[in-house]
């Protein structure tokens, strides 16, 4: 600690910081996995990410001070049902991959550790499947990693199993029949997706999974080289005496009035301590915040357009690879990610490099690519000129787009509605949404108020600068 | 909180190769070594994401550790009845069998019960969870021999670091013998709590857990600074660096603080709750003091005479410092039937006496319901909060004045916070569970002076 004995000024601080800044190099990143860049609403990175009004607020607790925030996270519990297409969401977990391990466990309680298998279709992010595989061997749960058609539950010790929706390289799987042979089976269906595709596919619910998680990342809350994120759990009614974390829910007041606290608190460690759903504490309220106002302020026509246009990139993309013939689309129907066979994957991701792109190499012949809300269709043209290896372009994707067909199995289509209700319909301005975020604030007491003297809870100055 | 939203560190994938990420890479392993040398262990994880994660991993680390000598029947943790809920919920999940041990008349652990504990269970050990200073916001006089019997019993210590605010600078985890500890950061080390996270948990070892650090699958990851060895126990986040975005508030605050303003802080810290401690004595009994009759950074009021003499709960309390202003203090733990206070290093005295005279004017109102002068049942604890929509009604039922009701301190007559809604009932919504936004036909009225 030797440099900081004496403690910097913030003006060094703020020096050095641009230091460390300028050797970051941000690259356009088509890696996906879990994480896409997204355009953050300045509306909302001003008014909630950086004002203390939003951020310094202890856990909702004592309701009758944070009305506001609870609404806008009964908001995201609203987003995730409507999307998942399952009745009930917690209020967000850490990260998918460990919301995946929470599901894992209801499957263990559900079945009451009964059945010492959980499986695990190969089509997961490998974080996902390793995450899992550390928790699971604190429960004593076996963990068997297999191929999505090669999965079999004949040792009848099988109480759940996880596949993910698009897959880790983008396929779009109907799950209908995987999902009535597992419950025929007995076994518990858990579903990892993604918030994005979900807008244009058949929901999870509809599906008929158990469970359904995912993060929330891509809705206006940045990759931050990791996180935070809000992740998501969604379930059945059946379930939801078993979820983790933290959940909103609706009652009166002294008056009759509707107001909203936490619910099912008897579920949690700090009343049922070893007993208890999960030892989650702290989750991610901000970005499920964050998140739920980017679907308040883009509403089910706003977010439709985006999805479809990210759809509509990745179609371009592929129709040109293919018009080029240098290398050889993968066949399985995708949302945002394509997969490219080629001769050299390092030849690819050297020459992306020197274009200030990051591809996923999955191995020496298969890439990945992920298409998110910042991707244009000059971003595309330049991954032509990448996967041209050298071979002159003769076409434009603006050129190619309007022929781009959408490539979602028509069974697999969505079509539910999804966020009906008047909230996320009624804020699609910055004005509106920017009177709207401080209306919520208006209602919770923060660090703004007040010292907030929580025992244990160290609830001390947040800084502002 | 400035960097959190510049683009180099906000716009970077969590998978993007090291060479791009040398900013990052630089500032982790500055911020493993000042937490090193904060805590006294020789290497740090930055993976877990919150700090119930931090002690999950922790406990894994001790379990990996168990594993890789062989000791594979190590499964016993030893946890005071007076640990956070998270403690066994953690304990629980890494398959370990879970012995309580009880405290004394003075809030610290029976040492004379952990001994039996530990010596009964010698061959099983596998860890000790404790809290220092105690949730008791006690500096556990007992704590080196505490460790030391968990060591001779061949069990190592695990110790929760969400007292870590009376320890930085004036002593540390690893000094007191624990060999694991995981560190709020959003409480600690100044991460806003964002209404209920995000946070970050990371964990420091000792030099022979260190080889036992999660790891990631895709981007492979170890202690900071880097062990003579690496064995992961395996992956605890989606993320390498759990949540990355966030590190440079705590980066920043210990960097500008500086050791000396770290040390300074600690010492106000305990100042700031002795000063409080010393105020509400005369009002309220205090509970659990060390040996020179001080408390640590946080402190315990006890409210349980008041059920008898008024009928009047923690709850009430609580509710009725919302009219006044102020968020309450936590309810009911460690011990039922109290308030736990920590001021932290950051408030002045003005605002630490604010808080003080709103708990004063509360027990003169207790006082007035002990001397009959007010309703058991119907008073201006009980009612509390008052929100404007009960306020401004044309009819006013209460026993009390509107006045009274909404304005008990001189103060809030210049600003005031207004509760928006009357006290909540939690059993109605457990009992009719609703989970998601209601139809707008079926949401009773909204009232208009909620936003006033």
């Amino acid at each position: 600690m030797s440099i900081f004995d004496e403690g910097l000024t913030e003006a060094q601080m703020i020096e050095h910081m641009k230091n460390l800044a300028s050797k970051n190099k941000v690259l356009k990143s088509y890696i996906g996995m879990g994480y896409y860049n997204t355009l953050v609403p300045p509306v909302i990175l001003r008014n909630i990410m950086e004002n203390p009004g939003w951020y310094t607020q202890y856990t909702p607790y004592q309701a009758e001070i944070s009305q506001g925030r609870l609404e806008s996270l009964l908001n995201f519990q609203t987003m995730i049902t409507d999307l998942t297409g399952l009745p009930m969401s917690n209020a967000s977990l850490l990260d998918e991959g460990t919301a995946a391990a929470e599901a894992m466990a209801m499957c263990n309680n559900i079945e009451k550790g009964k059945k010492k298998t959980f499986v695990i279709a190969s089509n997961c992010h490998p974080q996902t499947i390793d995450i899992c595989k550390t928790r699971a061997d604190g429960f004593g749960l076996k963990v068997v990693v297999s191929d999505i058609n090669e999965i079999d539950y004949k040792s009848g010790d099988v109480c759940g199993v996880l596949v993910q929706y698009p897959g880790t390289e983008g396929e779009i799987l109907d799950y209908g029949e995987f999902i009535k042979n597992a419950h025929a089976n007995g076994v518990k269906v858990v579903m990892a997706s993604d918030l994005l595709a979900l807008i244009m596919l058949k929901t999870p619910g509809e599906l008929g999974a158990d469970i359904v998680v995912g993060s929330a990342q891509r809705f206006g809350v940045p990759m931050g080289y990791g996180g935070p994120h809000a992740a998501f759990l969604a379930t059945s009614q059946e379930y939801k005496r078993m979820m983790p974390g933290r959940i909103i829910g609706v009652s009166i007041d002294a008056t009759g009035k509707t107001a909203l606290r936490m619910a099912m608190q008897t579920r949690e460690q700090h009343i049922r301590r070893d007993k208890a759903t999960s030892n989650i504490c702290t989750a991610q309220a901000l970005l499920a915040n964050m998140a739920a106002m980017y679907a308040v302020y883009h509403g089910p026509e706003g977010l439709k357009t985006i999805a479809q246009r990210v759809h509509g990139l990745a179609g371009t993309f592929a129709a040109g690879l293919k018009k080029l013939g240098t290398v050889e689309v993968q066949g399985l129907p995708f949302f945002d990610t394509v997969k490219v066979k080629c001769a050299e994957s390092k030849v690819i991701a050297d020459a992306a490099y020197k274009n200030g792109i990051n591809l996923r190499i999955l191995d020496k012949n298969n890439i990945t690519v992920s298409f998110d809300e910042t991707t244009t269709l000059e971003d595309v043209d330049n991954l032509f000129e990448v996967f041209a290896s050298g071979k002159p372009v003769t076409f434009t994707a603006a050129s190619l787009a309007s022929d781009v067909q959408n490539v979602i199995p028509p069974g697999l289509a969505r079509e539910s509605s999804y966020l009906t209700h008047s909230i996320f319909n009624s804020c699609h301005t910055e004005h509106e949404l920017l009177r709207y975020i401080s209306r919520l604030q208006s209602k919770d007491l923060s660090l703004c108020h007040s010292m907030i003297p929580l025992g244990s809870c160290t609830m001390k100055l947040n800084a502002t600068t | 909180m400035m960097p959190v939203t510049w683009p180099a560190f906000a716009d970077l994938h969590p998978f993007a190769p090291n060479e791009q990420t040398a900013g990052y890479q630089e500032m982790f392993k500055n911020l493993g070594e000042m937490l090193c040398t904060i805590t006294g262990f020789d290497s740090f994880s930055l993976q877990p994401n919150a700090g119930a994660a931090g002690e999950y991993a922790g406990l894994m680390v001790i379990r990996a550790y168990h594993l890789s000598r062989g000791d594979h029947h190590r499964d016993v943790c030893i946890i005071p009845v007076s640990a956070h809920g998270t403690n066994p919920a953690s304990a629980a999940m890494c398959g370990m069998k879970i012995v309580a041990v009880g405290t004394d008349a003075k809030g610290n652990i029976n040492i004379e019960e952990l001994r039996k504990a530990a010596e009964a269970n010698k061959e099983n050990l596998a860890a000790l969870m404790v809290t220092y200073p105690s949730t008791h916001g006690v500096y556990e006089e007992g704590i080196d021999e505490i460790c030391k019997i968990i060591h001779d019993n061949g069990g190592q210590v695990y110790m929760d670091g969400a007292n870590m605010n009376a320890q930085v600078g004036l002593t540390s985890p690893g000094f007191i013998g624990a060999d694991v500890c995981h560190l709020n950061l959003h409480k600690t080390f100044c991460i806003p709590h964002g209404g209920g996270g995000p946070g970050m948990g990371p964990i420091g070892v000792k030099k022979h857990l260190a080889p036992f650090l999660p790891s990631h699958p895709v981007v492979p990851t170890g202690g900071i600074p880097a062990p003579y060895k690496s064995q992961p126990l395996g992956t605890i986040s989606a993320a390498p660096w759990g949540s990355a975005l966030i590190l440079p508030i705590s980066y920043t605050y210990i960097a500008m603080m500086g050791s000396k303003g770290l040390t300074e802080a600690s010492k106000i810290a305990i100042l700031n709750a002795n000063y409080m401690a010393k105020r509400l004595e005369k009002h309220y009994p205090v509970l659990f003091r060390g040996v020179n009759g001080t408390v640590a950074h946080e402190f315990i009021v006890d409210l349980r005479g008041f059920k008898q003499t008024a009928g009047i709960e923690p709850e009430d309390v609580a509710k009725r410092l919302m009219d006044y202003g102020f968020h309450g203090p936590t309810m009911s733990w460690p011990v039922p039937g109290t308030l736990m206070i920590e001021p932290t290093e950051s408030e002045s005295k003005a605002e630490l006496d604010r808080f003080c005279d709103a708990l004063i004017s509360i027990r003169e109102e207790i006082a007035q319901i002990e001397k009959g002068n007010a309703d058991v049942h119907n008073n201006v604890l009980k009612g509390a909060p008052h929100p404007p929509s009960l306020l401004m009604a044309d009819a006013w039922t209460k026993p009390y004045s509107r006045e009274y009701a909404a304005f008990p301190a001189p103060w809030l007559r210049n600003a005031k916070f207004w509760p928006t809604t009357g006290r909540v009932d939690n059993v109605y919504g457990d009992r009719n569970l609703i989970c998601t936004l209601l139809p707008v036909s079926q949401m009773a009225e909204e009232p208009a002076a909620a936003t006033a």
